[in-house]
């Protein structure tokens, strides 16, 4: 065999030399890379967006609603539950965060804060409840702050303070900021130390810690698709961090709650002994409810069993479980029913991952049928090729070339071939997906989960598309390659 | 070099050894039998002239000796390689270290310039060195040293005769196989190729076999093998003429 520096120069030198035959060859492979990694690409961000909604790898078990006689009789999901499913091998029970039972906020709360220079007002019961503050790892922020304030022994700032006075006209008053630069007299400042995150609770006038809450992207969604429209407010950007921290940082971000009251007219504002917390919005997580806001589970339970009783405080409103292997899903959900006559919440998750595979398919298949089609055209071409260059190929047989170096020119300017076409194809796929994002930034309207970019060209997919152009351009050479290398010389040389 | 079993064992080695060699081409009624039962030895050294009338496959028993057409039955042995038993790349070898070709046609690529046609042997070789200098080199024994840059389109038909003889010397071979090497030059341009061949046969003893129609090329080599319809036979010099003349070249 010819030494692989003469071979590649040769087949280099060879490819360059044939402006139309490398057009006609490469072109049909230009367009079928781009296809295939612009598919691939897309299939795959609208996998991760779909994961972000609904993590496929794990389940939420409810308990099936039912009622006698107007009293609510649905089956319980408490820590005898929570160790029953601990005890099944599809759960894997190392792992502290397999099992996370939820706690909805079981009595109506009133929330009130003001953001952009707007009184808000909203309702909290019913829209908010509690996880363990472990599975809320998004980052270094929320690992620090979402966590049960009230359990941390010794804390030095919780000192005596004096709450602020009631107001006759309000309920529940807005969160009050710290003294500025010239306190107004009479005026009631925030007296806590780190007033950003501490104020004064009215229940034992001592500074306590803002109840940490973490909202979903969805939130977010929803106040720019909707609340910021209607109020004339900025959007918030696709990284709402940066867009909170443009606004005074996360602890600006903080409200009131007046546990035991609602804003829903008519209803009983007052059942128990109302009484006022803060609470400060420390991230972004998708481990929160989708809509409403979700806190440590400990507050939820101290604020039940305050208000409800004990009953309240040991009933969760779902567990989320992770399993060992999505696959083993089938499994566990007919021994929840058969066993403790529990289900699982539906998933549009997985009909969604199921309608996205099959879509990734069929567009992975459009794209193979094209690439094939252009390695038949380069077969084409390349027979062409090899009955135009007889008389040279004829030559090198004479000069030295054996079969198999014959064989390797032809294929290796098949390769080559391949291998430019694939990294034209990659640029104009990546060409297409900027020119699609922009389009989808200029002229889409805002949507919840609307991605930055409508594609992912992850290195596995940029490598695929270069190896398969590779591989069909190679494929589609191989006959003519053949027939080249099986010529006899004589005969070649003889070509007029 | 060859493998034990494709080398002739034996004190007295020729340069070419033929026996038997049959060839024909088509198949069921159309074949035509090219060669029938060719042998003759060439010996180290020695200048013979392939003579005989179109279609007498005197180009074919060339293209048989080179390795770039097999014979339908016989032995063919060239420089002790038994070329039927060879492998392709052992052929290939032969070609490449030990056979330089010419060609009536020059068969010279327009892509590369003079010096890039000399040296396109040496793609195939794996222990080539000094490349440029050994084209060089064997462009200034066929008198186009100012030539190496030029494309073959900017030469004239003596030039590109040439400049395929350097290409067929690149490598040094022992055999030298030519085609018709004068079949598209003029008589005076011919006879510069004729002198070239003959000094490099008498002062570096290369083995020469021409397949030519042209008796001052016939005249000059020192052993004639005439055929006729694919078969060897005893020549005169008037068959010769003859031969000479119904190609319309110079008796």
């Amino acid at each position: 065999m010819m030494p692989v520096k003469n071979l590649t120069r040769m087949v280099v030198s060879n490819t360059l030399r044939s402006r139309r035959h490398f057009i006609l060859s490469a072109f049909g492979i230009v367009i079928g890379i781009a296809t295939f990694v612009v598919f691939l690409a897309s299939t795959e961000q609208v996998g991760a967006v779909l994961e972000k909604i609904f993590p496929v790898e794990q389940v939420s078990v409810v308990a099936p609603r039912a009622s006698l006689l107007g009293k609510d009789i649905s089956k319980k999901l408490d820590d005898s539950i929570v160790e029953k499913i601990r005890s099944r091998p599809e759960v894997d029970r190392a792992d502290p965060t397999a099992i996370v039972p939820r706690m909805a906020l079981s009595f109506p709360a009133f929330g009130r804060g003001s953001f952009e220079g707007n009184d808000l007002k909203f309702e909290v019961g019913g829209f908010a409840d509690g996880i363990n503050p472990d599975y809320v790892n998004d980052d270094e922020r929320t690992r620090e702050l979402f966590k049960d304030w009230d359990s941390v022994k010794d804390d030095p700032n919780r000192i005596a303070c004096s709450p602020p006075p009631k107001d006759p006209t309000e309920e529940v008053i807005q969160s009050p900021r710290a003294p500025g630069g010239s306190p107004k007299p009479g005026v009631y400042y925030n007296p806590c130390p780190h007033p950003e995150r501490y104020y004064c609770d009215e229940a034992d006038n001592q500074c306590h810690h803002r109840v940490p809450v973490v909202m979903s992207p969805t939130m977010i969604e929803l106040y720019n698709g909707q609340f910021a429209k209607s109020h004339g407010l900025p959007i918030a950007d696709t990284d709402f961090i940066k867009f909170v921290m443009k606004r005074g940082g996360l602890s600006a971000m903080r409200f009131s709650v007046g546990l035991g009251l609602t804003t829903v007219a008519g209803s009983n504002t007052t059942m128990r002994k109302a009484r006022r917390i803060e609470a400060v919005l420390v991230g972004i997580s998708n481990k929160s409810m989708p809509i409403g806001m979700t806190m440590p589970i400990q507050y939820i339970q101290r604020w039940n069993r305050e208000f409800l009783g004990d009953d309240a405080a040991t009933a969760y409103s779902s567990i989320i479980v992770r399993l060992r292997d999505r696959n083993q899903i089938a499994v566990f959900s007919q021994w929840l029913q058969d066993e403790l006559d529990l289900r699982l919440e539906d998933s549009l998750g997985e009909k969604f991952a199921t309608a996205l595979f099959v879509i990734r398919l069929v567009l992975i298949l459009i794209s193979l049928v094209i690439i094939t089609i252009s390695s038949i055209n380069i077969a084409h071409n390349f027979f062409m090729q090899v009955t135009e260059r007889r008389r040279e190929l004829g030559l090198l047989r004479a000069l030295g070339a054996g079969q198999l170096d014959v064989l390797l020119v032809v294929l290796g300017e098949a390769a080559l071939i391949g291998l430019i076409g694939g990294v034209l194809g990659l640029g104009l796929g990546l060409g297409v997906a900027h020119g699609v994002d922009w389009g989808s930034a200029h002229y889409l309207p805002k949507f919840p989960y609307k991605p930055a970019s409508w594609f992912h060209f992850k290195w596995w997919i940029l490598l695929g598309g270069l190896v398969c152009s590779t591989g069909f351009s190679v494929l589609g050479g191989y006959l003519p390659a053949r027939r080249a290398s099986k010529m006899q010389p004589a005969q070649a040389l003889t070509q007029n | 070099m060859a493998a034990a079993s494709d080398v002739v064992g034996s004190a007295h080695v020729p340069a070419i050894r033929l026996r038997d060699i049959t060839k024909s081409y088509g198949v069921g009624a159309a074949k035509t039998a090219v060669l029938r039962g060719v042998s003759f030895d060439v010996e180290p050294g020695e200048f013979v002239a392939l003579v005989g009338q179109s279609g007498s496959g005197k180009s074919t028993l060339l293209n048989i000796i080179g390795g770039l057409d097999e014979p339908d039955a016989g032995e063919v042995e060239v420089l002790g390689v038994d070329t039927q038993r060879a492998s392709d790349a052992k052929r290939a070898g032969l070609r490449n270290h030990s056979i330089g070709f010419v060609f009536q046609a020059f068969n010279l690529l327009d892509h590369l310039s003079v010096l890039g046609n000399v040296i396109l042997p040496a793609a195939f070789a794996r222990d080539a060195h000094n490349i440029e200098d050994r084209g060089r080199e064997a462009l200034r024994r066929v008198g186009l040293s100012d030539y190496a840059k030029r494309k073959p389109g900017e030469l004239s038909g003596g030039q590109k005769q040439r400049v395929a003889i350097a290409r067929a010397l690149f490598n040094a071979p022992t055999l030298l196989l030519c085609d018709e090497p004068t079949g598209n030059l003029d008589s005076e341009t011919g006879k510069e190729v004729i002198d070239f061949f003959r000094e490099l046969n008498a002062k570096d003893g290369v083995t020469l076999v021409i397949v030519t129609h042209e008796r001052r090329v016939s005249s000059v080599a020192k052993r004639v093998i005439a055929m006729r319809d694919g078969m060897l036979v005893e020549t005169t010099d008037e068959e010769l003429a003859a031969a000479h003349a119904q190609r319309g070249g110079p008796a």
